[in-house]
């Protein structure tokens, strides 16, 4: 799975999260200041935040909100995968539902950013871009996460190459949230390092994903698999 | 499992592994044959040595009663820590054979059973704030039945009985005993060690960590050797609690195989059951067929005979409905998971103050849950038209499902984005390798679709075992 056990990850935090000390209240600091380090660095550990939203669900007193939002947020960075929605789990109901008269900042934090994550699952990347403009809220939310906007367009991209062979340079305007076509150019040429043909057709090489090959799938029958039967035989006739 | 070395290794491999299976029944079998004699012994002996701490223990495996009262819950929470702080803080193991074979299988579930039932109740009791005097005992008593305590039990019997380091020397071919310890070596501790494994398997799952649940399991490896094969209730309790885990995870392929497996052996075994061990078997039978349900509408596979015409039988019509996709099945996906999960908890004292603030955490999963059945309901359309065709304009594709163009485009990106899945090989439960699911590949040039169909050759062989082995029998 995407972002679960990164080669970044030191020491230290493998020790915590593979042994008792992931229920030691204490280690929320540390493990608090290892996200820090993933936001600025750029890489995502999920299994390492999951303890740290776990020490949160067994004591409530130390939730920091700002944490809770970033780990969504670097889970969501993760997409298309499980990762947003095992960290949801952790999350008390409470904190994931704003009820009609008890809706708190982290309910509503998480309830948007539900929403933004969902756009990104289900592939609705136009989608996706205006609602992060929509609101002055999404630009907090994100603000400590180093090269957000960066990480999802290099995703979108490469989500693509997986089903797309050619792409109009129009629709990936859309997609990857840039703002002219000579942006996208730019983007496709110098980060996927894609070709630009006649009348503004992206040219994406060929890869496993994006050929669609016929195959044909066979039973391979050996010996092995009579085995049982041969024997019962063999006894049966001693 | 050499037989199946043969198959196409990229694509998803039936995994009907009759050899073990087979063993597993015999040993059932046999164990079921053998428990009459053992239970008349265990009686004799008993009566024997009716001292204070033996009748301590059977208790703390017997089920409390359903409608026991608040006090009696708290009696009983209790009467567990002084048993379990008897067994591991007396100065140096404690010298006690456990009273049967399924005994500290049965003390592990009880307790794990009980503090499930008190969080759900008094969660309930919050939430609809109309006894006042039960809500004030247990704002009072924030700690009994504590989700740190109860951790703190399994992960201690764990840790004394050295079990890890058992499993571990056992995996190698190696003596456990070596490395059991002082504790460990003696079958009390080994015993409930080992269950408190499967214990946090489960309250994990409870809690809703579906990864850490799994990742618990790392040291069992999970096949006929394994110690909870010869406890039915605990093989039985494994496996369902590992496909839901994995079936949250996303994992359908890896989730119909444990269901599989484990729906398979109980038919195998039915006919040897005892009855009042059958009937509690019944419910969590049907609560797995909902998730193959549910998993097969992920992942369509082909299941195994006995147990695609048990789901015919049982949930037929939702299972087409499933099928089928679209805003129409969403009501059925929640039916059968409402009637399949486990009944989840919150691991703090509820709010007594709000009760409207404590939403059932049975509601907040199934609403996670739900949103990930929403992003693929339309897959089932989307395929069913895709077949039709080796190539297909898009814009002409929209019109016939009806849809915008973009939103078209977001859905053959879904489905093309979900066939992607992880699937185990060996090792841990989490591990895995990333698999092609579908049948069916597609890609895009520009608003040109090209599809392609693996062709499914026929296949043969197993058909041919089982009806030979039917004819043999």
């Amino acid at each position: 799975m995407n972002g679960e056990d990164p080669q970044e990850r030191p020491e230290q935090i493998r020790n915590i999260i593979n042994g008792l000390e992931r229920y030691n209240p204490q280690a929320a600091e540390v493990l608090e200041a290892y996200l820090q380090q993933q936001c600025e660095d750029k890489f995502c550990d999920s299994n390492a935040n999951r303890a740290l939203l776990k020490l949160y669900q067994l004591n409530p007193d130390r939730i920091k909100d700002e944490v809770i939002t970033n780990i969504l947020v670097k889970a969501m960075t993760q997409f298309p995968s499980p990762q947003f929605d095992l960290a949801l789990h952790l999350l008390s109901p409470s904190h994931s539902n704003p009820g009609p008269n008890s809706a708190s900042d982290l309910s509503e934090a998480v309830s948007k950013l539900r929403a933004l994550n969902l756009q990104l699952e289900r592939a609705e990347y136009a989608r996706f871009w205006a609602t992060l403009d929509s609101d002055d809220i999404y630009a907090d939310l994100t603000t400590d996460i180093a090269g957000f906007d960066e990480m999802i367009r290099v995703r979108i991209a490469q989500l693509l190459s997986q089903a797309y062979r050619e792409v109009q340079t129009s629709v990936l305007e859309g997609w990857l949230g840039l703002d002219s076509e000579a942006e996208v150019t730019k983007f496709v040429l110098e980060t996927c390092g894609w070709k630009v043909g006649d009348e503004g057709v992206v040219q994406i090489p060929k890869n496993a994903d994006n050929e669609a090959k016929k195959t044909e799938i066979r039973e391979d029958v050996t010996v092995d698999m009579f085995s049982r039967v041969i024997k019962r035989s063999w006894e049966d006739s001693a | 499992m050499s037989y199946q070395t043969g198959m196409a290794p990229a694509r998803a491999v039936e995994d009907d592994s009759d050899v073990e299976e087979e063993a597993l029944v015999a040993d059932y079998k046999e164990q079921v044959q053998y428990g009459g004699g053992m239970e008349d012994l265990d009686q004799a002996s008993l009566a024997q040595q009716a001292d204070d701490i033996q009748s301590r223990l059977v208790q703390a495996a017997q089920p409390l009663d359903f409608q026991a009262t608040l006090e009696a819950k708290f009696q009983s929470y209790d009467n567990y820590c002084a048993l379990f702080h008897y067994i591991l803080n007396s100065e140096g193991p404690v010298d006690l054979e456990p009273p049967s074979y399924y005994w500290a299988w049965d003390v592990i579930d009880e307790f794990i059973y009980q503090f499930n039932t008190f969080c759900s109740y008094r969660a309930r009791i919050a939430r609809q704030a109309n006894n006042e005097e039960e809500a004030q005992i247990l704002r009072d008593n924030p700690n009994t039945w504590g989700c740190y305590s109860v951790l703190n039990v399994l992960y201690s019997l764990i840790q004394k009985s050295q079990i890890t380091e058992q499993l571990g020397a056992m995996r190698r071919n190696e003596d456990p005993m070596a490395v059991a310890g002082p504790y460990g070596s003696k079958n009390l501790y080994r015993m409930l060690g080992y269950f408190s494994i499967i214990g946090l398997l489960r309250v994990h799952t409870l809690l809703g960590d579906f990864s850490l649940a799994l990742k618990t399991l790392d040291d069992i490896e999970l096949n006929k050797k394994a110690m909870f094969a010869r406890v039915m209730a605990a093989h039985f309790t494994t496996y369902y609690y590992v496909g839901f885990s994995y079936m949250m995870m996303r994992r359908y392929a890896d989730a119909i195989r444990m269901f599989s497996h484990i729906l398979i052996y109980v038919s195998r075994t039915k006919n040897f059951q005892k009855n009042t061990q059958y009937d509690s078997i019944t419910k969590k039978n049907d609560q797995m067929l909902a998730l193959i349900a549910i998993c097969v509408a992920f992942h369509p596979t082909r299941l195994d005979d006995t147990i695609h015409t048990a789901l015919r039988e049982k949930y037929g019509d939702q299972l087409l409905k499933l099928q089928r996709g679209g805003p129409e099945s969403l009501p059925v996906f929640e039916e059968l998971f409402r009637i399949a999960c486990p009944k989840f908890i919150s691991p703090v004292p509820p709010d007594f103050e709000k009760p409207e603030a404590n939403i059932d955490p049975v509601e907040h999963h199934l609403a996670v849950f739900m949103e990930e059945v929403k992003t693929n309901m339309w897959s089932p359309t989307l395929k069913s038209f895709l077949r039709l065709y080796t190539t297909m304009d898009l814009k002409k594709l929209a019109g016939f499902v009806d849809v915008k163009p973009e939103e078209l485009r977001s859905w053959l990106l879904v489905n093309k984005q979900r066939t992607k899945q992880l699937r185990w090989t060996d090792n841990g439960l989490l591990e895995g390798e990333l698999i092609n699911i579908s049948d069916l590949d597609y890609a895009l040039q520009g608003d040109l679709i090209h599809i392609s169909e693996a062709k499914m050759g026929r296949k043969l062989v197993d058909w041919y075992l089982r009806n030979l082995s039917r004819t043999y029998a």
